[in-house]
């Protein structure tokens, strides 16, 4: 491995900040992901983001066919701490999660509180593809009139997500990523609607 | 003895407690996220909220403007960026349009800023809610219920007591319709650059823990009432005296032996880039 732990993850950091604030802007960190040759049952773009958030503090729980594996990994890697659910501040839906899976994730995530609205989950969302096509718009804060994107999961998010982040600032935020090395963010904030067809 | 710092003087482990609680601020636009703020080799108040967070976004191919009231070159202003420089490498400018990262103590640059640069506003006490409630707990539950009765008093007291809002900086903000926020001790002048912003804002306060975001195309708008709209420091008719300048934030200069007063831009580099484009 020749990943630079200071710079590499620093260029991942500005990247990832800057489709949080301009939410539809899909990054790309293929230039760091391809650094990694580990085998962590995550895509290389998603042990990126673990390596730039998670450490000792935070609590994570994951989603994924080896669920017990990977949990096992990152808390090797991070020394951030397994839980359940509701009580991660982490939550990591990967793409060999099973159907049905990130719907639960994102129901039982926790949205914080009024009082701590910044204690709401963020949830990784490994998605089969990513890109600019306009399926979804978006509009909200971070985008100058509507956004449009595709993300391709093996779950329907969109209607868990609006029930989750139902009551603003309560919420979770989500970063996707893909086998691209693509990164695309959704703050609680962002509006989904679909594109009408026809 | 000389030491070699890290990469951005900060340990791994500092830069991401402030990258959470920067991206977490970027989700809610005016909320203030506590973090673990860092003990900084310059004086809690001289800007080390601002620095946290320059030094958690900084890398190698940034270009870094650091501005003190609009001057480039007052000791603040030096010492953020000597202390950046060194334990960088990276470039510094004085160009508001070259600069990817601009940290600024009190002003927002005349020069407008661009998709892509990130703004890092110094702050000093980030409650806007402060003035009337000591107790943070208290602010706390206020922002939770959206309570915001205190601030608007506020500025109706002023109203009472002096015929208009005294302000004179900070001027609190409602961002995203939701969060009243405090601006930082920027001029009221300098307000609207905060609303549908092309560049992301970041502001932190070292002293009190804080750091809270405005994203680009947000909405952010001036407190103010029907009768008693918000209005800005006055500059009209007055022109700078070096580059001959309108319709920007101006400090006052007397002359003592004319008794005269005269006016100078506030942003000192883009007075100049207006003199160096006279000159040609």
């Amino acid at each position: 491995m020749n990943l630079d732990l200071v710079h590499d993850l620093q260029a991942v950091y500005r990247k990832t900040l800057a489709s949080m604030s301009c939410p539809g802007l899909i990054s790309n960190i293929r230039e760091q992901a391809g650094k990694l040759d580990w085998e962590t049952g995550c895509f290389s773009s998603t042990v990126l983001l673990i390596l730039m958030l998670l450490d000792t503090e935070k609590r994570f729980k994951v989603y994924s066919e080896q669920e017990e594996a990977t949990t096992w990994l990152i808390n090797q890697l991070t020394y951030a701490q397994a839980t359940e659910t509701e009580q991660a501040d982490f939550v990591l839906v990967l793409n060999t999660a099973r159907v049905g899976d990130l719907e639960e994730a994102l129901r039982r995530a926790n949205p914080g509180n009024l009082l701590n609205p910044h204690k709401g989950a963020t949830v990784f969302v490994e998605a089969d593809a990513l890109s600019g096509e306009n399926e979804l718009i978006l509009c909200g804060p971070g985008i100058a009139g509507a956004s449009y994107i595709s993300v391709r999961t093996k779950g329907s998010w969109i209607e868990a997500r609006a029930a989750k982040n139902f009551e603003y600032p309560l919420g979770v935020d989500l970063i996707f990523t893909d086998s691209g090395d693509n990164v695309l963010c959704l703050p609680r904030t962002t509006q989904i609607a679909r594109q009408e067809v026809g | 003895m000389r030491m070699k710092y890290q990469f951005a003087f900060f340990d791994e482990g500092s830069k991401r407690e402030i990258r959470r609680a920067t991206l977490k601020a970027v989700a809610i636009p005016g909320y203030q996220v506590p973090f673990a703020s860092r003990e900084m080799p310059i004086a809690r108040g001289w800007g080390t909220g601002g620095l946290q967070l320059t030094l958690s976004l900084v890398g190698k191919d940034d270009r870094l403007k650091v501005i003190d009231q609009g001057s480039d070159e007052s000791v603040n202003a030096v010492n953020i960026k000597e202390l950046i420089g060194k334990t960088t490498g990276i470039a510094i400018t004085e160009e508001t349009g070259e600069a990817t990262l601009i940290q600024s103590r009190h002003r927002i640059p005349e020069i407008p800023l661009h998709a892509g640069q990130i703004l890092v506003l110094q702050v000093p006490l980030p409650e806007p809610l402060r003035y009337f409630e000591p107790s943070e707990y208290e602010t706390k539950k206020l922002h939770a219920e959206q309570e915001y009765s205190g601030a608007w008093l506020m500025l109706f007291e002023q109203i009472m007591k002096y015929g208009h809002m005294s302000t004179g900086a900070d001027h609190p903000v409602l961002v995203h319709k939701r969060y009243v926020m405090a601006p930082s001790p920027i001029p009221r002048f300098d307000n609207s650059k905060l609303n549908d912003s092309e560049a992301l804002i970041l502001l932190g306060a070292g002293r009190e823990k804080k750091i809270y975001a405005v994203p680009p195309h947000t909405e952010v708008v001036s407190l103010d009432f029907e009768d008693f709209p918000f209005v800005v420091e006055p500059f009209q008719g007055v022109s700078c005296r070096l580059c001959g300048a309108r319709g920007v934030y101006m400090d006052e200069v007397h002359d003592e032996e004319t008794g005269e007063t005269l006016y100078q831009c506030n942003d000192t580099s883009y007075c100049l880039q207006r003199l160096n484009e006279k000159r040609g």
